[in-house]
């Protein structure tokens, strides 16, 4: 084997050793093992209410494939985020600097072994994804395309915590960093979200033209109009929030790339029967700009012999439709995820390399 | 063995912040030699030898470590330097074995050379009772000698030691003596640091004493090497010392415990007293440098600074 790669898995060998070869990590695998499974049981009894069995196993899937991106992005901040300067504290990392490991070797060991910890609750939940796979019709494209990302995402915390141990000085902090960067990717996009498009509302009106309906007079016979009168036009102003302004931001948000990415399965009205087609079709929705409302003319509606409001059924359009007619985002969610992650790993090679010119302030090499 | 040294520092300073932690470090150690490295608390060994270690960077000044220069040149530098740190970190989770099996790995050994080489050094340091413990349960002298072996793990030429003898107990100390001497018989060069004295005296060829950051002079050493020495003399009936120290016109400057204390100028004139005392028949039973010779003139050129 090439030296370079023999150093790079003796790195990730000792740091697996190192972090996880622990009894209390196997009961956490798992548990997690065990919840997936109870899970899985539950939407599988749960989800034939709602259509058949291919809605229930496409359902059951994205919904596996999104509780391990959450367990993953829930404890891989904790087992990464400390991989630096957890052994510099514990006098490990200069004993290994100074043989031939490179500082790049050194920090993309740490990241792969990070990474294999996240994948592992993948592992735990490997089994009860073929269980679905198996039994029902999850799509070879969703399957693809949602395992791809999921691995990716997973990379990406397992990148940011390596590089916060490298850049900020004290463990307790950089794993604190690490949630806070992942909470803000997850939760601070839907916050940022919610409170953008509020804040970009628009004026919309309307007018509403009613039947004065003392003035027109009705045939007692018939019951129809014999002199339509119209009322006074009145005209009504609301807000709107303007979704379509600040949609972005969901762009970044791990769950929406995840989603947005996976190809979903609609059923035969074109409503989505997995959770990445609900989540997909909610950010695409976000997309449109808020239709203007439509004046109504009541008067005019009852003169040409019309009663009650128009609506055509083609005017409706499906959640696929709009999911189909407008743009995917997730590459450039998974882009930004992607670059973060490369430059907090850039970020941490510059910071840990030696011979050291500049320490961080209150730290020693060794 | 090559002629130029294995070692060699020329003005090198390193600060962080406001601290000079070294100031102006100039020396030269050679193969086959062990250099001791002595300074008081706080004078910059530690920082001296994150340097020569290619950890840290100098602000100024030059080293060469085998011909090669730790900045430009780390990974020659580290071929052949080994380095045992003074904070002793260990992977818990990892055996002894196992320790010193990814070390070797580290410096890009195959698998079986990395498996001979742990075996061999486990016997060599006397570690084999503790051979498949996980190194969290290790005792601080265990460690340091898992430290030590670890150090040694791809044969350096030149092998960097901090502190290596604190944590041992007595026998540990004389194992750790015998084993330095034997890496020195085999070319190798030992450059190691400690401010128990007593210990380096026994075991350098070669000193360099830092204070604050700097090196002495050698002619500030040779200086302080010239001074006055106290030895001590034991006899069996001190009072006849006494009479006979103050016949021969050199009065004993004090007593402790141990003995009697007097002032000498260097090896001459130790011999000239003993042989003044013998002939007016002190019966003695010892004589010899009350304190180490490191000791003293480390403790001399102390005084220096302060004047």
């Amino acid at each position: 084997m090439n030296p370079r790669l023999a150093v790079l898995g003796t790195i990730v060998q000792l740091e697996l050793r190192q972090r996880i070869r622990s009894v209390s990590w196997v009961v956490l695998v798992s548990v997690v093992f065990v919840l997936v499974g109870a899970v899985t049981v539950l939407l599988w009894f749960a989800l034939p209410a709602f259509g058949g069995d291919d809605a229930a196993s496409a359902g059951t899937y994205s919904a596996l494939i999104f509780f391990v991106l959450l367990v993953g992005s829930l404890v891989t901040p904790a087992t990464s985020g400390a991989a630096i300067n957890g052994d510099r504290d514990a006098g490990t990392l200069a004993t290994t600097q100074v043989t031939l490991v490179t500082t790049t070797q050194l920090v993309l060991g740490k990241f792969l072994a990070a990474w294999t910890v996240a994948l592992t609750f993948l592992a735990a939940a490997l089994p009860a994804m073929l269980f679905t796979v198996v039994t029902g019709n999850v799509r070879p494209d969703t399957l693809a395309a949602s395992l791809a990302v999921l691995v990716l995402l997973l990379g990406v915390v397992a990148a940011v915590g390596v590089g916060a141990s490298a850049l900020i000085t004290r463990p307790l902090f950089s794993v604190v960093t690490t949630y806070l960067v992942v909470a803000a990717l997850s939760v601070g996009t839907l916050i940022a979200f919610g409170l953008g498009s509020l804040a970009a509302q628009t004026t919309v009106s309307y007018t509403y033209t009613p039947i004065d309906y003392t003035a027109s007079e009705i045939d007692p016979e018939t019951g129809e109009y014999t002199t339509i009168v119209c009322g006074e036009a009145m005209e009504q102003t609301f807000e709107v929030p303007r979704t379509d302004a600040v949609w972005g931001f969901l762009a970044a948000n791990p769950y929406v790339v995840l989603a947005d990415a996976s190809p979903p399965v609609w059923d035969r009205y074109g409503n989505p029967v997995d959770l990445f087609g609900t989540i997909a079709f909610g950010i695409r929705a976000a997309q449109q700009p808020p239709e203007p409302p439509e004046d109504y003319d009541e008067c005019a509606d009852a003169r040409s012999g019309f009663t009650g409001q128009s609506f055509s059924p083609d005017d409706y359009e499906s959640p696929r439709e709009v999911y189909e007619r407008s743009v995917p985002s997730w590459f450039v969610g998974l882009a930004i995820h992607l670059v973060l992650g490369a430059s907090m790993l850039a970020a941490a090679i510059a910071r840990t390399r030696t011979p050291a010119a500049t320490l961080p302030r209150g730290s020693r090499v060794a | 063995m090559t002629a130029s040294p294995a070692i060699s520092a020329t003005g090198v300073a390193r600060s962080f912040g406001d601290v000079h932690a070294v100031r102006d470090a100039s020396f030269e150690a050679h193969y086959g030699q062990v250099t001791a490295l002595i300074g008081p608390n706080g004078s910059g060994k530690t920082t001296l030898l994150l340097m020569l270690a290619t950890l840290l960077k100098p602000d100024a000044g030059e080293i060469r470590i085998d011909g090669h220069d730790p900045v430009t040149d780390a990974r020659a530098v580290r071929q052949v330097t080994g380095w045992m740190p003074d904070v002793l970190g260990s992977w818990g989770s990892l055996t002894v074995r196992q320790s010193i099996e990814t070390t070797a790995r580290l410096y890009e050994l195959s698998p079986a050379d990395a498996r001979t080489r742990a075996s061999e050094l486990i016997d060599r340091i006397g570690l084999g009772a503790l051979a498949d413990q996980p190194s969290r349960v290790l005792s601080r002298g265990q460690k340091q000698k898992l430290s030590l072996a670890r150090a040694l793990v791809h044969r350096p030429r030149v092998l960097l030691l901090d502190e290596p003898a604190s944590g041992l107990d007595p026998a540990a100390r004389v194992d750790l003596r015998l084993l330095v001497r034997e890496l020195a018989a085999e070319g190798t060069a030992v450059l190691l640091s400690s401010h128990v004295l007593a210990e380096l005296d026994e075991m350098s060829d070669a000193a360099v004493y830092l204070d604050q950051g700097a090196t002495a002079s050698a002619e500030s050493v040779d200086r302080a090497k010239a001074s006055a020495r106290r030895w001590r003399i034991r006899a069996l009936d001190p009072t006849i010392l006494a009479d006979a120290l103050t016949q021969a016109g050199r009065p004993a400057t004090g007593t402790d415990h141990l003995g009697t204390l007097v002032d000498v100028t260097g090896e001459q004139d130790a011999a000239e007293l003993l042989h003044a005392l013998v002939t007016a028949g002190v019966a003695i039973a010892a004589y010899g440098p009350a304190v180490g010779d490191l000791e003293q003139t480390f403790l001399d050129l102390a005084k220096g600074g302060e004047r």
